[in-house]
């Protein structure tokens, strides 16, 4: 007998006397307000920058945060139209442009795939995450329940990396990126 | 209507003045006061060090000295939790323990829950208390409104104190098994008291454990038990 | 891990002793947590959530081997390794064969409490391998060589002033760096280290058995980079750690989050489903081990099996006002607090850790803090009996219950101990016990009278 099948015996023996716990139902979802204003106003209380953008304002946005540096490292489904600097290696790029799977309103958190590129979400201490406006969520439960395939990996992302371990004394960026962007993308792209 | 007065090995010994003014008060509002003179101790430090043998026959006895009682007033949250919640886990089953503990009640809970009275007098008007929640009291009677309703009503201000649900660190043979723990966890609560002309609380060993650890750093307030206070509101 | 439980008495009182700079860092640290914890629970229906996270757990372990079988399953479709260990042996004999294969000169590793417990850290230095704690409070104590004082904050009895100094000594920064400054220094070692090493070592929080999928939670990043730039994954998970369904996670990852550290949800959640596709960044290779080290064993017992929900947050640790005092190194294990006062007989035997069930009050905080009801005053009742029946408890202690059980059993021997208590010489048993009252509190000071001789003046009254 090998480990799992004398791991598995012992706990099928553990279990013999013991009564079974029946598997709860998932609750259903509140429903709740405006997801976009939701959305905006926990990711401001995360420390993380949100904003509700069309074609032209994402522009405008991405020109605000490109001023004055070399490049950017562009996750896979980052459209060319805001392909603005010119492409360097996650490892080097001063700003990390990604793509996300979906956002969630409660939490103030946006979903990333590995599709899209991993380092280029975590190597950058500046972290722009574009996100269509009908993929905002309410809620993880409905997130999760809607998700229909899953990627090799998805990083849930609710703000700039942080760590008090320190002294207590929040200190920001100390792995992950020290400044989340996310912009809301309206109409279709 | 006719009460059993528990009054508890700590406080027969250490603060029989709470023995004293629970019988006034209870008498004052109308109720006899019976006293057992059989009863000892209700078996607490025993079941809480793991010793249930010794324990469950405590529980026994006293189930025998109780079982004619009406009501059973207990000047004591932890000792009156110990009857009320845990006799039945020494007990399990047993009828006599679920009626003891159907009928048992802390003072505070019994005055306000069973007596229905808020209001005793305005004896306290001016006077600053620190409250202390005994945490079986707290967390196990669910006694927590009723001690600070009965002080605020008799012109009492309830102090605001940081620490004031956090443990004081007595926990019976605690105490003396980790003292150096035990004694840093009362200075955790001294260290954040407020200034107030008493400290009270429902539960002896809370206060001798605190009045001690007071008294060994020079500290000066009266540390009284909630039951002496009930009695200043009514008599004034 | 070495287990030094049954020093707990004396280390706690040496702690205290020699270093109370940790009971202030610990109490610092835990009240601010705590503060945390309790207004993340006042936003949310908390006792309907934790209810509910109890049952799905209780569900999960009462079925636990048809989930473990159907995870190892889902996992191997996704291209998973799956292996099997019982015991840190087994774990080392799994890890060597990795290492080896792979010729594994460095690895970044998430902080995971299970592998403490497997001691992969030594393993790892043995073979020569040089290993990188990135978690930052887990990176101090690696540097200082100390194991971890907390479940979630490993590093929370280090005051800035001690961090100062080792930095100073390691990197030669100023006495007087600031906290960002050191956070620099640490990032610039650790980034390195990510972008170079071979292996990467986790945990998990949650299996989903439902799509194999691995979920870790964090707040620096470390451990999405130690997931996702070294071409190999190894996650050691404790096989207590699953959930049947993704969408459990939905209630799983907030909950976790709200009593660890009061966040809606942490920084960043890893949701590993295998490892990188054709052309993707990320793990060529990823390894599930799954670890017994006494969780069977657990599952058996009638009473402490419920200790098996844990989701390890350290709500309890930061709710207890007794670890609060010293922080968890005097606890001598890796599972400190009311947890581990709990858990650590379970997996270790009551005979290598009977201080810890009475390392409490019985308060009740620790019960109000976990998210899934584990009845943790219940069950330091349940050790402290079995340790009593298996003859565990010093010598004076049962002395000293017999005498009182005897005096408490008959009013006159009651009434004639009140009168010593008043004047005459105290039996002998009771001294050491006075002593340690006495020492740090003073004489006691009995009433004038007991109650029960005032009780037929009162009558006439």
């Amino acid at each position: 007998m090998d480990a799992k099948s004398r791991i598995l015996s012992r706990i099928r023996h553990a279990l013999k006397e013991r009564p079974k716990a029946l598997l709860p139902e998932h609750p259903h979802p509140a429903l709740s307000q405006d997801p976009l204003e939701f959305f905006l106003k926990r990711l401001a209380e995360n420390g993380a920058e949100g904003h509700l953008v069309d074609k032209e304002g994402a522009r405008k946005l991405l020109a605000d945060l490109a001023q004055g540096l070399p490049g950017a490292a562009y996750g896979k489904g980052v459209p060319d139209a805001l392909r603005l600097l010119p492409e360097l290696p996650p490892e080097e790029a001063p700003l990390g442009v990604s793509r996300a799977l979906f956002a969630v309103a409660e939490t103030g958190t946006v979903a990333l795939s590995s599709e899209d590129g991993r380092k280029a979400q975590l190597l950058p201490p500046v972290h722009l995450v574009l996100v269509e406006e009908e993929k905002v969520y309410p809620s993880l439960l409905e997130a999760f329940l809607d998700l229909k395939s899953l990627p090799s990996a998805i990083g849930l992302h609710s703000g700039p990396s942080k760590s008090a371990d320190i002294g207590q004394v929040m200190v920001r960026g100390v792995h992950g990126p020290g400044r989340l962007v996310v912009a809301v993308l309206q109409g279709t792209w | 209507m006719r009460v059993a007065l528990f009054i508890t090995c700590l406080a027969d010994q250490f603060y029989a003045e709470a023995g004293v003014a629970t019988v006034r008060l209870l008498r004052a509002l109308g109720v006899e006061v019976d006293f057992p003179k059989e009863q000892t101790c209700c078996g607490q430090p025993a079941f809480n060090a793991g010793h249930w043998k010794e324990a469950r026959s405590l529980a026994q006895r006293t189930l025998g000295i109780f079982q004619d009682a009406e009501y059973v007033v207990l000047p004591s949250g932890s000792c009156a939790s110990m009857v009320k919640n845990h006799y039945l886990e020494l007990l399990p089953g047993d009828g006599e323990a679920l009626g003891l503990s159907e009928k048992t009640y802390e003072l505070s809970q019994f005055l306000v829950r069973v007596l229905g009275v808020t209001e005793l007098g305005k004896g306290l008007k001016g006077k600053k208390i620190a409250y202390h929640h005994g945490c079986h009291a707290l967390r196990e009677l669910g006694v927590k409104e009723e001690p600070l309703l009965l002080l605020k009503n008799s012109g009492a201000e309830i102090l605001p104190w940081e620490a004031a649900e956090e443990c004081c660190g007595f926990g019976g043979l605690f105490s003396v098994k980790l003292p150096e723990v035990s004694l840093a966890m009362a200075d955790r609560k001294i260290s954040t008291l407020p200034k107030a002309d008493a400290l009270t609380s429902t539960d002896a060993g809370c206060l001798l454990h605190l009045t001690g650890r007071m008294g060994k750093q020079g500290r000066n307030m009266r540390v009284v038990p909630l039951a002496t206070l009930l009695w200043e509101a009514y008599a004034g | 891990m070495q287990v030094k439980a049954k020093l707990y008495p004396k280390e706690a009182a040496r702690l205290l002793r020699e270093h109370p700079g940790v009971r202030e860092a610990v109490t610092g640290a835990t009240l601010h947590f705590e503060e945390g914890r309790k207004r993340a629970y006042q936003e949310i229906d908390a006792e309907a959530w934790r209810e509910r996270a109890k049952r799905v757990k209780d569900h999960l372990l009462t079925h636990l081997d048809h989930y473990l079988e159907l995870a190892e399953k889902r996992l191997q479709e996704k291209g998973v390794q799956v292996h099997w260990a019982e015991d840190p042996e087994e774990a080392h004999r799994i890890l060597r064969e990795i290492v080896a294969r792979h010729g594994v000169k460095r690895v970044v590793k998430a902080k995971s409490m299970l592998t403490e417990e497997l001691g992969v850290n030594p393993l790892l230095e043995s073979l020569g391998v040089e290993v990188y704690e990135t978690d930052l409070g887990e990176y101090l104590i690696q540097l200082l060589g100390e194991p971890p004082s907390h479940i979630v904050g490993p590093a929370i009895h280090l005051a800035l002033p001690d961090i100062q100094r080792l930095f100073h000594q390691r990197f030669g920064t100023p006495l007087d760096a600031s906290p960002e400054a050191l956070a620099a220094v640490a990032r610039k070692v650790l980034r390195e280290a990510f972008l170079t090493a071979d292996l990467g070592i986790s945990g998990a929080n949650f299996l989903v058995a439902e799509t194999g999928t691995l979920a870790l939670m964090e707040n620096e990043g470390n451990i999405r980079l130690s997931t996702s730039l070294p071409r190999v994954h190894v996650a050691f998970v404790g096989i207590e750690k699953l959930l049947p369904r993704f969408a459990d996670l939905a209630l799983f990852l907030p909950l976790t989050a709200r009593a660890a550290t009061g966040q809606r949800l942490s920084t960043y959640v890893s949701l590993i489903q295998g490892p990188a596709k054709e052309g993707e960044e990320g793990p060529k290779e990823v390894h599930v081990v799954l670890v017994d080290h006494g969780r069977t064993s657990l599952l058996h017992d009638p009473e402490a099996w419920e200790v098996l929900r844990c989701l390890r947050c350290g709500a309890c640790l930061n709710a207890c006002p007794v670890y609060r005092q010293t922080g968890g190194h005097p606890y001598g294990y890796v599972y400190s607090g009311p947890i581990g006062a709990v858990l650590d007989p379970g997996l270790l035997g009551l005979e290598d850790t009977y201080p810890l069930p009475y390392a409490s009050t019985l308060c009740g905080a620790c019960y109000e803090a976990c998210p899934v009801k584990i009845p943790i005053p219940k069950l330091l009742l349940t050790w402290r009996q079995r340790a009593v029946e298996r003859g565990l408890v010093p010598t004076w202690e049962k002395g000293a219950m017999q005498a009182f059980s005897k005096v408490m059993q008959s009013p006159s021997l009651y009434r004639l101990f009140s009168k010593a208590l008043r004047g005459l010489p105290l039996p002998q048993d009771l001294l050491p016990l006075l002593k340690a009252w006495t020492e740090g509190r003073g004489p006691l000071r009995p009433s004038p009278k007991p109650f029960h001789e005032l009780w037929q003046e009162l009558n006439k009254e």
